[in-house]
C-alpha cells in the first residue's frame, strides 16, 4: 500500500474498475440467443487512476460523458468496490463503509435521493440527526445556517412531492450536509436547475467550503459550476486521468473559441457568415459560430455591422467541446440545416 | 430529540415510518382485503363439512374450519412482509446507494416500516375479523393466555419471515429480478404454513417435512393456538424453534449482504 501525504483529505493511487455487461441483439430472434447463450462484455470504467487531494480544496473533475467520473466518486464513497489500486478518503478505505468514514463524507448525485416523498423535508431532516446522533445544539445551528444560505423559510412543512424542482434539491443538499462532512461528492448537483437556482447551489457550496474547510469534488456539464468553485481541474477521459492541474491551464490547452449565437430580422446563408467564423450553422434566422477567443470584440462588432441583428450573446464553450478540442473526442454537433466545417 | 445513540434511532425511525405508512391508510385496508386466500379456503372447507357424514372432516365440523382459517387470516395479516420487492426495486434502479451512504444498515429503516404498519393495520384489521367472524360462527378460544402467546409467536414468526424475505431480495446483487424467488418463497410458506389446510390433513411425509421448516410454527401454530387447538407446551416448543431459526435467517442474511455488496452496481444513482 502507498503511504498516503499525512495532509490528504482523498488520496488515490491505480485505482481501477472494471464490471462484466450482459449484450444482447435486438428483436425474438435475440432474447432466444441471449436466453440460451449468454454474451457478456468486460467494461474498464475506471483504468489506473491517481491523485491527492488537500483538505479544503474544491476540485473540478471533468470529462465527457461515460469517462469514468461518477464510478470514481463512487468508489470513493464506499458504494462500489474497486477491482484494484488504492482510495483513502479522510483516512479511511471507502470499501469498508465503516460508520466513522460515511460521519465524514457525503455524496449528491441527481435530486432524488434522501428524502421521504410523502413527508415535509423536515422529517427526513430529523431522520438524518437521529441516524448521524447530532446533538440538538448542532443540528439547530445548522438548520438556522443553511436555511439562511439555501432559502428554506416556507418549504420545509410541505410534503416533498409538493415541491419544486428546485425546491427539492435544496433540501436534497441540506439534508446530505445536515451532519456537516468534511468531504463533499458533489455528482452534478446543479442539473436540471435555472439559472438562479444553480447560482445558489454554487453558493451554498462556496460557503460550506469556507466555513467548514471541507473538500470537494465536483463534477458538472455546467462550465460556469467548475468556473465559480474549482480553481484546480482533473479530467478523466476513457478511464484514465488526461489532466491534472489549473482551470487556467486547461482552457489555455483548448482551441475551442467562444460561441456567438445571432438571432436575425431577416435571413441569411452559411456561406455569407463563413467569413466571422468557424463552425458555422444556420437555422432559419438563427445562427451560430466559433470565433477565437481573442477575436470576439472584433468579430461581434462587424457582425451587428454587417448584419441586420436583432439579438446577439456569447457563450463559453460546453465542457464537452473543451475535451474534444483537447483530447480529439468530437462530440457530434446537434443537426443544422446547413453546416461549415472550418470555413 | 433525546440523548443520541440507537434508542433514539429506532424511536424517530418508528415515528417517521408511521406518519408515513398513516399517508397510505386506505391502502393498507384494501392491500389487507386483497390478501383473502386462507377466507377462500374457509368457504371451500366449511362447505365440504357441511356435506360431510357427521358434519365433521378429522374432528373439524364447519365452524371449527370457519375458526381455524379465520385465525390463520388473522396471523398471515401480521406476517406481511413486502420487503423483497423493495429491495429488488431499490437495487436494481440504484436507488439503494442513498441509503448505504448513512451510518445506519439500510434493513432497520425497512424493519421499521413494517413495523409501523402493523399499527396501521391493527384497528381495520380487528374489525374485519370481527364481522367475518359473526358471519362465519367462527368460536376463538377463551383461554387468555392463548392471545399473548399467538401474538409473540406471530412477533418472532413475522421477525423471521422479514429476515430470510430480505435475504431473497438481496439476490437481486446476482440476478435480474428476485421476486420471482420471492413468489416461490411465499407458496411455500403458504402449503407448509397451513393456509390452504390444517397441517394434519396433509400427507404424512408432508407433515415430516414440514416440522423441520419454520412455517409450520410461525403461521399455523399461533393459529391453531387462537382455534384452541394448541396447548402452552406446544407454544413455548414453538417459540424456542423459532428463535432457533431467527438466529439461522440473521446469519444468512447478513452474509448475503456482505457478499452482494460486493457485487453493487449502483446503477442509475
Amino acid at each position: 500500500m502507498t503511504p498516503s501525504p499525512p495532509d490528504a483529505a482523498v488520496h488515490v493511487r491505480d485505482l481501477r474498475k472494471a464490471y462484466a455487461v450482459h449484450e444482447k441483439e435486438p428483436g425474438f430472434l435475440g432474447s432466444v440467443r441471449s436466453f440460451v447463450s449468454r454474451q457478456t462484455r468486460l467494461v474498464e470504467a475506471v483504468r489506473g487512476v491517481s491523485f491527492d487531494l488537500h483538505p479544503g480544496e474544491i476540485v473540478g473533475f471533468l470529462g465527457p460523458n461515460g469517462a469514468g467520473k461518477t464510478t470514481t466518486l463512487k468508489m470513493l464513497s464506499g458504494l462500489l468496490h474497486p477491482s484494484g489500486g488504492e482510495a483513502r478518503v479522510a483516512g479511511f478505505e471507502p470499501r469498508r463503509r465503516e460508520a466513522a468514514f460515511l460521519r465524514q463524507i457525503t455524496l449528491v448525485m441527481g435530486q432524488k435521493q434522501q428524502l421521504i416523498w410523502d413527508l415535509p423535508a423536515l422529517d427526513s431532516f430529523l431522520v438524518n440527526q437521529a441516524i448521524y446522533e447530532i446533538p440538538d445544539d448542532q443540528y439547530r445551528a445548522t438548520m438556522r445556517e443553511y436555511t439562511d444560505v439555501l432559502g428554506l423559510d416556507g418549504i420545509l412543512k410541505k410534503q416533498v412531492r409538493k415541491l419544486s424542482l428546485g425546491e427539492r434539491m435544496k433540501c436534497e443538499l441540506a439534508a446530505a450536509l445536515l451532519h456537516r462532512p468534511r468531504v463533499l461528492f458533489l455528482d452534478e448537483p446543479t442539473i436540471g436547475l435555472d439559472v438562479n437556482m444553480q447560482e445558489s447551489v454554487r453558493a451554498f457550496v462556496r460557503d460550506y467550503n469556507e466555513r467548514h474547510g471541507a473538500t470537494v469534488i465536483l463534477t458538472s456539464h455546467y462550465m460556469a459550476d467548475v468556473t465559480a468553485l474549482a480553481r484546480r481541474i482533473l479530467v478523466i477521459d476513457q478511464g484514465a486521468l488526461v489532466f491534472d492541474g489549473d482551470l487556467g491551464s486547461l482552457a489555455g490547452q483548448a482551441r475551442a473559441g467562444k460561441t456567438i449565437r445571432l438571432q436575425l430580422r431577416s435571413p441569411v446563408t452559411a456561406q455569407a457568415l463563413a467569413g466571422y467564423g468557424q463552425d458555422v450553422s444556420v437555422d432559419g434566422l438563427s445562427a451560430q459560430l466559433s470565433v477565437p477567443r481573442a477575436q470576439v470584440s472584433e468579430r461581434a462588432a462587424r457582425l451587428l455591422a454587417d448584419l441586420d441583428v436583432a439579438d446577439l450573446t456569447v457563450e463559453d464553450p460546453s465542457i464537452e467541446a473543451v475535451m474534444a478540442d483537447l483530447f480529439g473526442h468530437r462530440t457530434p454537433p446537434a443537426p443544422a440545416p446547413t453546416t461549415l466545417e472550418r470555413a | 430529540m433525546s440523548r443520541p445513540g440507537p434508542l433514539n434511532t429506532a424511536r424517530v425511525l418508528f415515528a417517521t415510518r408511521l406518519a408515513e405508512m398513516a399517508e397510505y391508510r386506505a391502502e393498507v385496508v384494501i392491500w389487507m382485503l386483497s390478501g383473502t386466500l386462507s377466507l377462500v379456503m374457509m368457504l371451500v372447507w366449511m362447505a365440504q363439512a357441511q356435506g360431510a357424514p357427521g358434519g365433521q372432516i378429522r374432528g373439524y365440523d364447519a365452524a371449527g374450519f370457519a375458526t381455524y382459517f379465520l385465525s390463520t387470516w388473522l396471523v398471515s395479516q401480521l406476517l406481511v412482509v413486502w420487503v423483497a420487492w423493495e429491495l429488488d426495486f431499490e437495487i436494481r434502479q440504484g436507488t439503494l446507494s442513498a441509503k448505504l451512504l448513512r451510518p445506519l444498515d439500510p434493513m432497520w429503516t425497512h424493519y421499521a416500516s413494517h413495523v409501523a404498519e402493523r399499527l396501521v393495520r391493527i384497528v381495520p384489521m380487528l374489525v374485519l375479523v370481527t364481522i367475518f367472524a359473526l358471519l362465519s360462527g367462527a368460536r376463538f378460544t377463551t383461554q387468555w393466555w392463548a392471545y399473548p402467546a399467538a401474538l409473540g409467536l406471530a412477533a418472532l414468526g413475522f421477525t423471521a419471515r422479514f429476515l430470510y424475505e430480505y435475504a431473497i431480495g438481496l439476490l437481486a446483487f446476482w440476478t435480474e429480478s428476485s421476486t420471482s424467488f420471492q413468489e416461490l418463497a411465499w407458496l411455500v410458506y403458504a402449503a407448509l404454513g397451513g393456509m390452504f389446510a390444517p397441517l394434519n390433513f396433509y400427507p404424512a411425509w408432508v407433515q415430516s417435512v414440514a416440522v423441520w421448516t419454520p412455517f409450520p410454527y410461525m403461521l399455523g401454530l399461533p393459529a391453531q393456538l387462537l382455534a384452541g387447538k394448541a396447548g402452552p407446551k406446544d407454544a413455548l416448543r414453538g417459540a424456542l424453534i423459532m428463535l432457533g431459526w431467527l438466529v439461522v435467517f440473521w446469519f444468512l442474511r447478513l452474509a448475503v449482504w456482505r457478499a452482494g455488496l460486493k457485487k453493487y452496481g449502483a446503477v442509475g444513482a
